[in-house]
């Protein structure tokens, strides 16, 4: 509310696009459960993600408030086309393993090597290895994935979607980290106060419904499809 | 309630139409996804609309006569998320082929299905399919919310329909007021 200078982002918050990804089974969409509805569904209760969900959230983030629109993606390879339609536009990105799950740890390379193909480097990336809970069965060492994490530029943190740890510092790490990089949403911020708005398709014209591409920073281009 | 939309607001707001481009197929060397979809790259031709190429995989296994179910399940569903009913129509139509012969596939094609129809403003249609995907899986939070869309936009348009009623039978009434009003004055 101390920003009185600039009447437009007084009144519209920062609008930040989040997107979890990861393989099937590790926990994005109980991560997101867990940290918007503080609920957690059991095992035998909780479905795999169809296609691409979404939820909207509000965190007050260094006095500023932040729009969060979280779009959690099916980790099936099935869904692989659909999903990587979403890409664009986020400014953070949650990759997300199993620590109790080895394969899931080392997929990550290759969620990275998504990653190269479409958001630029300058999105803000977290690793966080859920299912803490499991320490009976943990396959990955928290000093491997922090490594990983160092390693790849990204943040880290262990959680658990169950107990509800890491989950609220997950998501505030990685909004506080694009708060602290304004590039990532200040230009946007005008043109991408209506993206939040709820609006019903936004017709068939050349806009796209929630994502502006046209302020997305494209310098990923050198990156190309690597082949 | 800490957020204000339902899971299932992909039905309103993801579904735009132009947020997938083109990749050219010269670069994939993936050979389990032939139809690797790139986006947001400037060097993919711009503006070039999701339906058509999604189509122009299909069409192209069409020609060869061995249309992936992949390949048909994404094409369906470009065909759902465009904005133009026909593509719904005909979206829903293949994705009813796929539920038919893919009983693997087939919560995401009732999801879909109760999406399209949703889209299309067959809330009857949307209810049934979204049950049918409920029924299988009761917890699933993404019917759940699509189920709350769907009635919540039946009760919209009981409104509206019912605002149509009153008004026109206020607009009846002032009609034959006037009639009425303009025969006693003779």
């Amino acid at each position: 509310m101390s920003n009185a200078q600039d009447k437009d982002k007084a009144a519209a918050p920062v609008n930040v696009k989040l997107l979890l990804i990861g393989n099937s089974s590790v926990g994005k969409s109980s991560l997101l459960l867990r940290f918007s509805d503080e609920q957690w569904l059991p095992e035998d209760e909780s479905s795999a993600t169809i296609g691409v969900d979404f939820r909207v959230h509000k965190m007050d983030v260094k006095g500023k408030k932040v729009k969060l629109s979280i779009w959690d993606t099916a980790g099936q390879e099935r869904f692989r086309t659909i999903t990587s339609s979403y890409y664009r536009g986020a400014q953070g990105i949650i990759l997300v393993y199993d620590v109790a799950n080895r394969e899931s740890f080392d997929a990550l390379p290759k969620w990275f090597a998504e990653l190269e193909t479409y958001v630029s480097s300058a999105v803000v990336k977290i690793i966080v290895g859920n299912k803490v809970d499991k320490e009976y069965s943990r396959q990955v060492p928290v000093s491997e994935g922090q490594a990983f994490a160092t390693r790849m530029n990204a943040l880290f943190v262990e959680a658990s979607a169950k107990t509800a740890v890491g989950v609220q510092e997950a998501f505030r790490d990685v909004v506080e980290r694009i708060i602290d990089t304004p590039e990532l949403w200040q230009s946007a911020g005008a043109r991408k106060s209506r993206s939040g708005g709820a609006g019903a398709g936004a017709g068939g014209q050349d806009m796209p419904g929630s994502i502006d591409l046209r302020q997305e920073p494209e310098e990923a281009e050198g990156g190309g499809c690597g082949c | 309630m800490p957020t204000e939309l339902p899971y299932a607001a992909d039905a309103e707001e993801a579904l735009s139409y132009d947020e997938l481009e083109v990749s050219t197929p010269s670069c994939g060397s993936h050979a389990a996804s032939p139809n690797i979809l790139r986006v947001g790259h400037s060097n993919a031709p711009p503006r070039v609309r999701p339906v058509q190429v999604l189509r122009l995989q299909y069409q192209k296994e069409l020609s060869q006569s061995h249309v992936t179910v992949q390949t048909k399940f994404n094409y369906a569903w470009g065909l759902v998320k465009s904005p133009l009913r026909e593509h719904q129509v005909e979206g829903v139509r293949l994705l009813q082929e796929i539920y038919r012969a893919e009983p693997t596939r087939r919560r995401e094609c009732l999801y879909y299905l109760a999406l399209g129809h949703y889209k299309m403003g067959n809330y009857e249609e949307a209810r049934r399919f979204n049950a049918l995907l409920l029924d299988k899986e009761p917890t699933n939070l993404q019917a759940q919310s699509l189920a709350g869309l769907i009635d919540k936009r039946v009760t919209r348009d009981g409104y509206i329909g019912m605002a149509i009623v009153g008004g026109v039978a206020a607009l009846g009434t002032l009609v034959l007021a006037s009639v009425i009003r303009r025969a006693s004055r003779k």
